[in-house]
């Protein structure tokens, strides 16, 4: 506490140094705009502004397109760029404030590659790290399985990201667990990112503009989450013109619509999606009852209502369905809803506020004769948030605001015929934050990003709460409805400094704690619909992790090539697990059952990536490590954690053969996660049961893969697109481990036999795409 | 449930493969093994002393003949056991009466493992119902067992499926987390693939009150022993009731067994 204390002191003086530094007693004017595509009237977010006759003066576009920089009165020239676009040049003659408007063409010849840049030497001077763009336009070349593009699946390929297996969208991060990712979808958290128990991911990839991923090191506006912030935008739909997008693919389709309500004024996109195994499964004797597929649905309308403000609607509904004909179902899925409204306050000040609802639940049914039951579970979120972005001086960016969740979580709770015997009830968390960051920009070497979130969770009423002291139950609290118990306060100081060495190079920094509020308790590997979240309570306590982190970068070759690495390590605290032999769902109070920890990962990241050209792509190279140590688990002694793999590489190519050809290739090399094996085995009631020495000591065998994908477009003189794409994922068909198990030989009863189990060798699709 | 989901992969993907592979396993570290049950039936009951053996040994378990295994109950009785053979020590006073806690210990080389647990009350098995379940054009059946659970919560149960001779290797471990004091409605579960029930199979079911330890022992086993996509929750061994760290169980249930045929539909 002492510790973080003495940090918090030192960034609140960096904060008031910066705030209150003499400027030039100068008469200042603003100039603000909002930068946006020509041809779609979509915002474009971290668009470069500079100025020609001011060379240290370099700002960056907000997530809406919105800038704004106090200059004397004078004349300049405002240069606009953004990765992909025509630069543009605006000569102003500032006598008073303005706002201007910005439309930024888009380039001939896109830029292909995936993560992009948004400056061609930007990240040498963005005081960021771990973060990285990918933009839904230029994915749509990394091949994948089943064909469907999934912003998922590609930042799998980055460094620091790991899957949670073969064809999964679930991912860890820098050692982390999966629940400590926060994915959000236009700022509404998905609790549960995927369909298909993992096969797909809920985005789809018609209606998402771009998705950025930033790995512990976030702004102060982003928060509760350990390992990592996805932040998931929607497209706002072309304020210009009709288009009609979709897919045909072996699996699944998409078909969405996009254009003005009025134009210039407001725009609206849909778009849906649906697999159809089901089908195929109908046409068989052998499956004809069995139900399987999902859908979803994106809905998104801005409206502009004057200069000054704007307001968007946005909504995700997403339902996956399993079923043996009328006797059992399984069903779940998302609803997130978003509203906001941008406001522009003063030359300087811009506003968002938002509302924002979120809702995941799992239903099961199950229909036998007389027994006929339910089961649900759910989380829901009433989320309020403000986020304001002061444009002070040109040195100096600041963004403060609050937010404001109440967080409803039931857990499984059976209905009809079969009931829980000890009665249980939803439980209401209140999780407050107020944040202030500053982006400051010391000289043309020295840029500093640095904030202080406070958080709270407060514990609501309308349940008893158990405490317990290991195995024993120690006392109960009955909090009354709407009544308040345990708040708990954190302190989440963060502070990321970049020093640009020279043109070619510049070297990071940075330090971040983040808190979580929210634990996932999960009894499957993969991302499973009945997986448990519970809030912090009198026994469950905050999760934290301290992030620090070094990181070095270098551009070759006119910024053609750029190399970054990066060395982190992260503590973790209050890491719950669960007693051997729990059943999470059906348990009377799963707090008897948890179990507390700490962890630790660190590692080095390297990413190379050649940018533009004919020949684009990039290398990933990870070496980590990832540890936890839990009393009751492993004698209490530190264990790696499952997804700990010491080696990943992912190497990712596009080749743009001619105007209407390319191809592309994707190579995956992993170490095996960390897992227990057996060690010996003995005799009892005459069954072969194995004997276990360490936990996750032993290894899967090593993972890798090679993907290849063909894509053909083609554009009509009356500018419509089509396009074929051809993937085979693991082409050479390795037989890569899924599950290893143990079991007696049929053969021969007297010895044992181990059996490894692979999903896919070569696995073709293909997929027609369609805009007009 | 989660073994339906897992069906469900197994079924879109149809692609998945298994083959046999060969791993480096680690040495492992002998342990005793003690296999002990005592049941309302009439006795005697058996202690079985074992070890543990490499994963890649022939399952040839090395028998422990020079133990001293001594059961003692709350009522005063101590019973030192008989060796008879195959590791196997046979009980000669102790009688087993549901309410009654046992008292286990066992020396073997210096060595003292001990272990105590307590026989659950009986309740009684009323009958057995066919759950008939039509599904893909083709009848399945399935058993449930009939019983009431009692008012009290904090009973386990477990039930050991026969079909006809062949003894279906699934752990059926039950309690009353849900459906506290009600007429049990689950069906049973199967475990070997090869085998289903068909007409007019005979079906034989034993239905064990068991303690909370061998119900924590079993459910972890079925868990275990089910696994799920890349391992499910990492193994370790099998919590159990025996302090001295010996493997195995010592477990003191009731025991019913009831029968039926399935009817030609």
């Amino acid at each position: 506490m002492l510790l973080i204390n003495r940090k918090f002191i030192v960034l609140l003086a960096i904060g008031l140094i910066a705030i209150f530094q003499p400027i030039k007693a100068q008469e200042k004017t603003t100039v603000n705009g909002t930068v946006k595509d020509k041809l779609s009237g979509e915002s474009i977010m971290g668009a470069v502004i500079k100025i020609d006759q001011l060379a240290n003066i370099v700002v960056t576009s907000n997530e809406y397109g919105f800038f704004a920089i106090s200059l004397p009165k004078g004349k300049y020239d405002l240069r606009i760029s953004y990765v992909g676009y025509e630069e543009k040049r605006i000569p102003i003659a500032l006598n008073e404030s303005i706002s201007i408007p910005v439309f930024l063409e888009s380039k001939n010849q896109l830029a292909d590659v995936v993560v992009e840049s948004k400056r061609k030497d930007d990240n040498l001077i963005k005081a960021q790290m771990g973060t990285e763009t990918l933009n839904m336009k230029s994915i749509s070349r990394v091949p994948v399985l089943f064909g469907e593009k999934d912003v998922l699946k590609t930042i799998q390929l980055l460094p620091g990201v790991k899957s949670a297996g073969e064809g999964n969208s679930g991912f860890y991060v820098r050692g982390g667990a999966s629940d400590q990712n926060l994915i959000l979808l236009d700022e509404a958290p998905v609790y549960n990112a995927s369909h298909l128990l993992g096969f797909f991911s809920t985005f789809n990839s018609d209606a998402i503009k771009d998705a950025t991923l930033i790995k512990g090191n976030g702004p102060a506006q982003y928060g509760g989450r350990l390992s990592s912030v996805l932040d998931v935008k929607m497209k706002e739909g072309n304020n210009k013109n009709y288009i009609v997008n979709g897919g045909l693919g072996l699996i699944s389709s998409r078909l969405s619509i996009e254009g003005p309500i009025q134009e210039d004024k407001s725009s609206f996109i849909l778009s849906g999606r649906r697999t159809y195994a089901d089908v195929f499964l109908k046409a068989t004797d052998k499956f004809k009852d069995n139900i399987l597929y999902f859908y979803d649905f994106n809905a998104k309308a801005n409206y502009k209502v004057d200069d000054k403000n704007r307001i968007y609607f946005s909504g995700y509904f997403g339902r996956d369905e399993l079923g043996l004909g009328t006797s059992f179902g399984i069903n779940w899925g998302n609803k997130t809803g978003t509203i906001r409204w941008n406001r522009v306050i003063s030359n300087k000040l811009f506003l968002n506020t938002s509302f924002i609802y979120s809702d995941y639940n799992y239903d099961v049914n199950l229909k036998n004769g007389e027994t006929k039951f339910n089961v649900n579970s759910n989380i829901k979120d009433v989320n309020i948030k403000q986020d304001y972005t002061y444009y002070f001086n040109p040195k100096n960016t600041i963004r403060f605001g609050f937010n404001s969740i109440l967080h409803s979580i039931t857990p499984s709770i059976f209905t009809g015929t079969v009931n829980n015997s000890i009665n249980k009830v939803g439980r209401n968390g209140l999780e407050n934050a107020i944040y202030f960051n500053n982006n400051f920009k010391a000289n043309q070497k020295l840029t500093f990003d640095y904030g202080l979130r406070v958080s709270a969770y407060s514990i609501m009423g309308g349940d008893i709460y158990n405490l317990y002291n290991g195995n024993e139950k120690t006392s109960s609290i009955l909090l009354e409805k709407n009544a308040f118990g345990k708040t708990y306060f954190n302190l989440e100081p963060r502070i990321t400094g970049n020093y640009r060495i020279n043109e070619l190079s510049s070297v990071k920094l940075a330090y971040a704690r983040n808190v979580q509020h929210l634990h996932l308790l999960s009894n499957a590997t993969a991302s499973s619909p009945s997986d448990q979240w519970i809030g912090d309570s009198y026994n469950i306590k905050p999760e934290l992790a301290d992030q620090t982190s070094i990181g070095y970068t270098r551009n070759f070759k006119n910024n053609t090539y750029e190399l970054g690495a990066e060395l982190y390590y992260k503590d973790m605290q209050n890491q719950l697990d669960y007693k051997d032999g729990t059943n999470i769902n059906t348990i009377a109070d799963v707090e008897s059952a948890l179990l507390y920890g700490i962890g630790r990962a660190y590692g080095f990241e390297l990413l190379a990536k050649k940018k533009i050209g004919l020949v684009s792509g990039w290398i990933s190279y990870t070496l980590s490590k990832s540890e936890r140590k839990i009393e009751g688990i492993n004698g209490g002694d530190w264990y790696n954690a499952k997804q700990d793999r010491t080696h990943d590489i992912s190497i990712v190519s596009i080749v743009e053969l001619n105007s209407k050809w390319s191809v592309s290739g994707v190579f995956v090399y992993y170490t095996g996660n960390a897992v227990t094996f057996p060690t010996g085995k003995y005799s009892f009631e005459g069954q072969t049961i194995y004997q276990y020495a360490k936990r996750n000591t032993n290894r899967m065998p090593t993972y890798h893969r090679f993907d290849i994908s063909v894509t053909y477009e083609n554009r009509d003189r009356k500018k419509r697109e089509t396009s074929w794409n051809f993937s085979l994922y693991n082409v050479y068909g390795r037989e890569n481990a899924y599950r290893i198990s143990f079991q007696d030989d049929p053969l021969d009863k007297t010895k044992t036999q181990i059996v490894q189990t692979a999903l896919f060798r070569w696995v073709p699709s293909i997929t027609y795409n369609f805009k007009f | 449930m989660r073994s339906i989901i897992y069906l469900y992969c197994a079924i879109l993907f149809f692609a998945s493969c298994d083959k046999i592979i060969t791993l480096p396993i680690k040495d492992n570290e002998t342990k005793v093994v003690i296999d002990a049950t005592i049941t309302d039936q009439p006795g005697p009951y058996f202690v079985k002393l074992t070890r543990s053996i490499n994963l890649n040994e022939t399952n040839i378990y090395p028998v422990i003949e020079n133990g001293i295994v001594i059961i003692t109950d709350n009522t005063g009785i101590k019973d030192t056991l008989k060796y008879a053979k195959d590791g196997i020590y046979k009980t000669k006073l102790i009688q087993g009466v549901y309410g009654r806690t046992y008292h286990l210990e066992v020396n073997i080389e210096g060595n003292k493992y001990t272990a105590t647990t307590t026989m659950p009350s009986k309740v009684y098995l009323d009958s057995l119902r066919i759950n008939t379940f039509a599904f893909n054009g083709e009848n399945q059946y399935s058993i449930i067992p009939v019983y009431t659970d009692p008012v009290e919560l904090g009973n386990n149960y477990r039930f050991i499926q026969k079909i006809n001779d062949t003894l279906d290797n699934n752990y059926n471990i039950f309690n009353d987390n849900l459906n506290n004091g009600k007429i049990n409605q689950r069906p049973l579960g199967r475990g070997n693939k090869d085998i289903s029930i068909k007409n007019l199979d005979l079906v034989t079911v034993e239905m064990q009150c068991i303690s909370k330890e061998a119900q924590l022992y079993f459910y972890t086993l079925s868990q275990q022993t089910g696994g799920g996509p890349g391992g499910g929750t990492a193994p370790t061994n099998l919590p159990n009731n025996i302090n001295g760290g010996a493997l195995g169980l010592f477990s003191a249930h009731t025991s019913q067994i009831t029968s039926i045929r399935i009817p030609k539909f």
